[in-house]
């Protein structure tokens, strides 16, 4: 196992000598692994990853997303039913976001979130045998950063490799555009991007440059990312 | 876009992600014959079909020219079950994984094209699979010789046409299906020389997604 | 006690079973059920038989229909056979009635390449006037109860149907073009020598092999195949969509017992027909 760390796998491959080095110890298996008996099998098509001491995953370029506990996710409302919201995540089946799930939210006040709107939440029930469930507060009641998105961003589509390459890599694509461009961004599990700007320019270009750095390695992005300012600043 | 040639077999292509708005697509190419498959999923079910255990598969195909009919349904069907079996269906209940398989041309052994196909756009797709899965048609000659991965010439002229499906674990029948009349020896045959054959068919699917995934490792 | 474990735990229930080579029926692993075969049971229709597996488990009716019709372009010299199976909403508490489902359509098509590979039809003979006029046989199957194997059930029906189809001579007048039926020759049969015998199996916790599994087995088998044999041993379908993976031991272990079950079959059936004539 650990020789294919980084390593392309595909579906039906056996990871073995899981514990060789480590003696006993507990292995958790992400996303593509799953346990077979004694051993680990692989059930997509990626790169192998590792973070110590035992975490395994293997990274693929899904587009669909499937729900997962504790994801931050960008959602469109689609319908309000009752006292609950239908967001559409990407997923298989709508999620649910009550309104009281909002910071500050009484059954007097209730957040102002009409159909079409995007918000910002985080996958408080992803169980593979019920409705997702989405909250845009933390346990101790505040936003800390989720809610409601304002409607003057844009929101794009990615894979959702992308989003975790985005999040993973400190020295992506979005921290060097950072340097000469000011923007705000939300980044969503489910292959969500929302992105605001001051000049719809800067808006296409951002998005353009983010969709263009999912097969680029550090360097190529960051020549990449300098064209782009460039170009954006007139210097061409 | 990867290549394979090989003596007995014909030439090999794929390409994946094909399509920008499907979660998983590829083209398949065995010789001349070529085959679209574009994969969904996991999605929304229509209440019909939902299983509350498992994803529900469906596999749609549209011949390349006219209405499909009783026979492209039974097609369905066999790629659907060859899919099901190597798809981990029971981690989606609730779901649908949508294949649409679309023919671009047929110069001989459609139908291997098709499984292998669906089998490069479920990879795409990042389906979780349990093995993959490939097709190898064979076809005897009436002398009783075995040809295998078959022009639509060679079809015609043959005895009999034999078409398997093998998965890459144990490398067992997942799927077989033929037409005309032969012994059962020359079923033997045809079974142990497609087996040889899947290998290096598995072969290039490895190589395939080793060359597509290389940059980013 | 027994009722509620099958209800709870049906895959154990079968496992307990099969640890001992029988099955809940009392059959062996590779013992195929009682068949009783009729022939000519529809009087109206060109060619009938009706099949029954294990005492009425699977019924399976099928009737011939002659027609006069104007070739396929593409084979002006051929006349053709239209097979259909019918899935009834009556014939078992797991179907609806509707448009034909998915299992109707597959069988459907199993008959029609059964039919087609083994020849068991000689299509040259069904031409009338080569270019104008061919009989078209509409072989319809109807299933009168479902208790799994349906694929034996039709293959038998069908082929046992076609065996007892006789056609009227036809003559047709050069300078009116009219056609007649010449009642006073006598009516030809259709069928060819070939006689197609088909044989399901069923693959159980991905070891254990069971022959024409009931539909209670067929819920529970992970993977079946049907194989259909000729009297000189050679195979004319070999179908097993998806499923657990077989090894080619298995599957030659299928051939072997589809042969010594087509023998079997073939003689029945040609007893039956025999037993009508007299």
């Amino acid at each position: 196992m650990e020789d294919s760390i980084g390593k392309v796998v595909i579906p039906g491959d056996i990871l073995q000598n899981l514990d060789e080095k480590k003696g006993k110890i507990k292995v958790t298996v992400g996303p593509g692994l799953i346990r077979d008996g004694s051993h680990i099998a692989v059930t997509k098509s990626g790169i192998l990853r590792h973070r110590e001491p035992s975490v395994f995953w293997v990274d693929c370029h899904q587009k669909r997303y499937v729900p997962a506990r504790g994801d931050n996710v960008i959602g469109i409302v689609t319908a309000k039913q009752g006292d609950v919201f239908k967001v559409d995540i990407g997923s298989s089946e709508p999620a649910s976001l009550s309104f009281m799930a909002f910071e500050a939210a009484t059954k007097r006040n209730r957040p102002n979130l009409n159909v079409g709107d995007c918000v910002n939440a985080k996958l408080l029930v992803a169980n593979k045998d019920c409705e997702p469930e989405l909250v845009c507060i933390d346990s101790y009641g505040r936003s800390s950063g989720l809610g409601i998105l304002p409607n003057e961003g844009f929101l794009l589509q990615c894979s959702i490799g992308l989003v975790r390459q985005l999040l993973r890599n400190k020295f992506n694509v979005l921290t060097f555009l950072g340097k000469a461009i000011q923007y705000e961004v939300a980044i969503g599990m489910n292959g969500r991007i929302w992105l605001h700007c001051h000049t719809v320019r800067e808006t296409i270009a951002i998005s353009n440059a983010i969709c263009r750095s999912e097969l680029m390695s550090d360097e190529e992005v960051q020549i990449m990312s300098k064209k782009v300012v460039d170009s954006l600043q007139g210097f061409e | 876009m990867s290549c394979l040639k090989q003596s007995n077999l014909r030439g090999f292509a794929c390409e994946q992600s094909c399509l920008t708005r499907s979660d998983g697509s590829a083209t398949f190419n065995q010789g001349e014959t070529t085959v679209l498959a574009a994969v969904y999923g996991p999605v929304e079910v229509k209440l019909s079909k939902e299983h509350v255990e498992k994803a529900a598969v469906d596999v749609i195909y549209k011949p390349k020219v006219g209405i499909p009919g009783c026979k492209e349904k039974a097609t369905e069907q066999l790629i659907k079950s060859t899919c099901e079996t190597v798809l981990l269906v029971a981690l989606h209940p609730r779901t649908a994984v949508v294949i649409v398989l679309q023919e671009m041309q047929n110069t001989g052994s459609l139908l291997s094209c098709c499984i292998n196909a669906c089998c490069q756009a479920l990879m795409d797709a990042g389906i979780n699979m349990r093995c993959l899965v490939c097709a190898v048609t064979t076809t005897v000659d009436q002398e009783g010789h075995i040809i295998l991965d078959p022009t639509s010439k060679q079809e015609e002229d043959g005895k009999a046409v034999l078409t398997f499906a093998f998965d890459s674990k144990t490398n067992g029948v997942i799927m077989t299906t033929t037409s005309g009349i032969y012994s059962s020896q020359e079923y033997q045959e045809c079974l142990l020389s497609a087996q040889h054959a899947s290998a290096k068919i598995f072969e290039f699917y490895r190589d395939s997604i080793l060359k597509k995934l290389s940059r980013v490792s | 006690m027994a009722d509620v474990f099958k209800k709870v735990e049906p895959a154990e229930y079968y496992r307990r079973h099969l640890t001992h080579d029988a099955r809940p029926d009392g059959r062996q692993l590779l013992a195929f059920r009682d068949v009783v075969v009729s022939v000519g049971t529809i009087g109206t229709a060109d060619g009938s038989a009706l099949v029954r597996l294990g005492g009425g488990g699977t019924t399976v009716v099928c009737g011939v229909k002659a027609e006069l019709a104007s070739p396929r372009p593409d084979t002006p010299a051929r006349g053709y056979v239209v097979p259909n199976v019918e899935l009834p909403a009556l014939c078992a508490a797991t179907l609806r009635p509707g448009p034909p489902t998915a299992l109707a359509q597959t069988l459907s098509q199993a008959m029609a390449d059964l039919i087609e590979n083994s020849g068991c039809v000689d299509a040259g003979a069904l031409c009338v006037s080569p270019g104008r006029l061919v009989w078209a046989l509409h072989v319809d199957a109807v299933c009168l109860a479902h208790n799994g194997n349906l694929a034996d059930a039709c293959a038998a029906a069908v082929v046992a149907a076609l065996r007892d189809t006789t056609l009227p001579a036809i003559t047709i007048d050069d300078e009116t073009g009219r056609v007649r039926v010449d009642s006073g020759r006598e009516r030809a049969p259709v069928a060819a020598s070939a006689f197609p015998v088909a044989a399901s199996f069923a693959k159980f916790d991905n070891d254990i092999l069971f022959a024409d599994p009931t539909a209670e087995e067929e819920a529970l088998a992970t993977a079946t195949v049907t194989v259909a044999t000729l009297e000189d041993g050679s195979l004319c379908l070999l179908h097993k969509a998806g499923g657990s993976a077989m090894t080619e031991k298995e599957l030659q272990q299928c051939v072997d017992r589809a042969q010594v079950r087509g023998a079997e079959l073939r003689h029945l059936v040609n007893k039956v027909a025999a037993s009508k004539e007299c």
